[in-house]
């Protein structure tokens, strides 16, 4: 009803405005406010994790910004400015914030509109169908309809990993560690806790255990699932269980529910492998972590786009194109660990094994 | 001893707060709170090295489509904000009626997660049903959904005298973690191992304000446009709400209740029968809210309920708003305008959309002070009454009536 007069009045005020910061110079931090030559404009909406989540929305704000050399990125982030874009990102505080925040980059006509996480997945199906001349991007999912099924919409890419092959590096390790009798049980038994049975966690799991039984056939393997992502307290009691079985390493897929089961073998005076992102900081225990690299396909991405590159549908990151991989924590790794890994690693780029996505 | 003098003032007619000076009074307070807290959330965006200008310009933006300079389309602000404030309406309601009753209902979130889950129920399941006989099936299982949970609240406090504080807070886990079960390997489950449930048949859905299949509005794509016909369902509850409080019997005597249980009980009104239908009907208040919320835009039960805090924001909504239709209405416009402002602060000035909890907090805590304050400068003055309907609310929520029969236990 009163929108018109509003909207004359904010234009004035707008105007008024300009002219003031036009006088004033260029300001640094005003976020897409000066027409200059084509600026890429790229508008990261993290899940409710927000950038301080020392994970996977943290990643992908550290992989903006490294693309950034302005925008609201890098009050949070240090840009590095490679790709000479404007990065601004909006964190999310409730899961109905979604679909606002991601349209409301869509409106202002960015470039690229990247959401973090599967659980983004309906949003980004819903929202890129309304904008089919902007690029939206999705780590670790595609774009769906509210029944889980992929819209294939062409504006959108879905950034996946194989988190077989970051897991096979971890599984590895543990292999290795056991063969050698250097765990606190020497039960040569390895244990993993996954969340939910969803096909990223038992990638993750399948490329572990196959690992593990590569570089030690005698291994045993125990698995279990929390049916959680959240509640330390359950992935702990698994933890414990395979503990008591005899594990002497842990590895945890299962989010925050999983860093229960990090803290747990710290507890019990065993080994844990963390999941996604380095989490060494976590506990002690931790002796490595398997890595997705999502700050490697944030930039991938983004230089698609600069580079007018931008294909729909998915795109995989594995250990050919660094996206995924491992870090060591807590301490360094012996010598045949390491062998062993530059090894499997060189196998899995050439293509001379394929690492299994299945738990058997 | 101290309860029984507070007791005494409220039996006081409330006829003061009729004068404009109640008025004058009941505006000033809340407006009071909302700029104090603007103002120290202006100080922390300075302290903090942003630009408080900047940021409110962007917040008004997000909030309420004024003073966009970035693009930003006005109306998708406008109808962004429409889509927050319509369940803090509902919510609102059913924390401000139990307080006019002497509860203080934390509840409210639970009420709303059962009233989603039993919406969500049958609109899943009951797919061949036509929209004219599904979509008020939905509305009203939604709503019986939440009064059935704040009943439980209801009986327990009149039977056990179990404080609705600790009952209300206890029901909201165990409706978060029922949903949990129900999404999470549970029956309610969708294939494929994401954590929420099937969508809800088309034919029980809401309508959107702008029709999602419209090409263009506005210059945008019709369905980016969320703001959905619930809003009126809000505004239908509120006037119910209001009609209830002051025009029927019941409301008068939830409003005896509220004021002394004694006195309500020797003018012949039975305490425990209203207490347990204020919880009844306050429950279905939230259960609606979840119905309308599933009907209207989420169309599935999804993991967002476990951090949802909208029955926690409603608390706020109803203590700002005085428990009063009116009030709630505003003040969920408020935060509705907050909650959607948030995000465009972040993404145009580059302050944390963090700020607008703490905004929140702020304005809810000059609320809480304001309250102490006026019930302490009433303790000496007896006999004089209530001066602001706040005032009214807040002495209920001090003075708990347990409490208050444990004093004369005592005594």
């Amino acid at each position: 009803m009163r929108k018109p007069p509003v909207r004359l009045f904010s234009l004035g005020v707008g105007l008024v405005l300009a002219v003031v910061m036009a006088a004033c110079g260029g300001s640094t931090g005003g976020a897409g406010a000066t027409p200059t030559p084509k600026v890429i404009k790229v508008g990261l909406v993290t899940d409710t994790g927000t950038l301080a989540d020392k994970s996977f929305n943290h990643l992908a704000g550290v992989g903006l910004a490294n693309a950034a050399s302005t925008g609201n990125i890098c009050a949070s982030l240090s840009c590095k400015g490679q790709l000479g874009i404007q990065g601004d990102v909006t964190e999310s505080h409730a899961n109905s914030d979604y679909i606002p925040n991601l349209q409301n980059y869509a409106t202002r006509g960015y470039d690229l509109v990247i959401g973090v996480g599967f659980l983004m997945a309906e949003s980004v199906g819903t929202v890129s169908g309304s904008f089919p001349n902007i690029h939206f991007a999705i780590i670790d999912g595609v774009g769906t309809d509210s029944k889980g099924t992929d819209l294939k919409h062409a504006n959108v890419v879905g950034l996946l990993f194989k988190e077989q092959e970051a897991g096979a590096l971890v599984g590895t390790i543990a292999g290795v560690l056991e063969k050698d009798n250097a765990g606190a049980k020497k039960k040569n038994t390895i244990g993993s806790i996954g969340g939910i049975k969803i096909p990223p966690v038992d990638h993750y799991i399948a490329g572990y255990q196959w690992a593990a039984k590569q570089v030690n056939p005698s291994i045993k393997t125990l698995n279990g699932y929390s049916n959680n992502f959240t509640d330390p307290t359950k992935c702990a009691g698994i933890a414990a269980q395979q503990i008591a079985s005899g594990a002497d390493i842990v590895f945890q897929v299962a989010g925050g529910c999983g860093n229960g089961a990090l803290t747990e073998a710290g507890k019990d005076g065993v080994w844990s492998i963390g999941v996604d992102a380095d989490q060494g900081a976590v506990d002690k225990s931790v002796i490595a972590s398997a890595l997705k690299r999502v700050d490697v396909a944030t930039f991938s991405a983004i230089k698609d786009v600069k580079n007018n590159a931008f294909k729909g549908g998915v795109t995989l990151f594995g250990l050919a194109n660094d996206g995924v991989g491992y870090q060591a924590d807590n301490g360094t790794l012996p010598a045949d660990v390491m062998t062993a890994l530059t090894d499997m690693t060189s196998k899995i780029k050439s293509g001379s094994v394929t690492v299994p996505d299945t738990v058997p | 001893m101290a309860a029984a003098t507070k007791r005494g003032a409220r039996q006081e007619p409330p006829q003061i707060v009729k004068s404009l000076w109640g008025i004058g009074r009941a505006l000033a307070v809340p407006l009071g709170s909302v700029l104090l807290a603007f103002a120290a959330g202006a100080v922390i965006v300075a302290v903090t090295g942003g630009d408080p200008f900047k940021a409110y310009q962007a917040l008004a933006c997000g909030g309420f489509g004024l003073f966009c300079f970035g693009g930003e389309p006005s109306v998708l602000q406008l109808a962004n904000t429409l889509v927050f404030l319509t369940p803090l309406i509902m919510t609102g309601i059913a924390v401000a009626l139990p307080f006019r009753a002497g509860m203080f209902n934390i509840g409210a979130e639970g009420q709303l997660i059962m009233g989603a889950v039993a919406a969500a129920t049958v609109g899943i399941h009951l797919t061949g049903w036509p929209a004219w006989a599904l979509l008020p099936l939905v509305l009203v299982s939604g709503a019986l959904g939440g009064a059935m949970w704040g009943g439980i609240v209801g009986v327990l406090k009149a039977t056990t005298g179990a404080h609705e504080v600790v009952t209300t807070i206890m029901l909201n886990f165990v409706a978060q973690w029922f949903l949990r079960f129900l999404i999470i390997g549970g029956p309610l489950q969708l294939p494929g191992g994401s954590s929420k449930s099937s969508p809800i048949a088309s034919s029980a859905q809401l309508a959107t304000l702008v029709p999602h299949d419209s090409r263009i509005f506005l210059g945008l794509p019709g369905a980016v446009y969320r703001a959905h016909t619930g809003l009126f369902i809000a505004l239908a509850a509120a006037a119910l709400f209001a009609f209830l409080l002051w025009r029927t019997t019941l409301g008068y005597e939830i409003r005896a209740v509220g004021q002394s249980q004694r006195a309500a009980r020797y003018a012949g009104i039975s305490v425990r029968r209203t207490l347990i239908v204020t919880m009844l009907i306050a429950g279905g208040f939230a259960g609606l809210a979840g119905a309308v919320q599933i009907a209207g835009v989420d169309h599935n039960l999804t993991d967002q309920y476990f951090t949802d805090t909208t029955g926690f924001d409603a608390i706020a909504v109803a203590l700002l708003g005085f428990n009063s239709a009116v009030g709630i209405i505003l003040s969920a416009i408020l935060f509705g305008a907050l909650h959607a402002g948030g995000s465009v602060m972040q993404s145009d000035a580059g302050v944390s959309g963090s700020l607008v909890y703490v905004l929140q907090a702020l304005i809810l805590f000059s609320i809480a002070a304001n309250f102490l304050r006026s019930v302490k400068l009433r303790l000496p003055a007896l006999g004089r009454g209530p001066t602001s309907p706040g005032a009214e609310a807040a002495a209920p929520a001090v003075t708990e009536p347990g409490l208050a029969a444990d004093d004369k236990g005592t005594a």
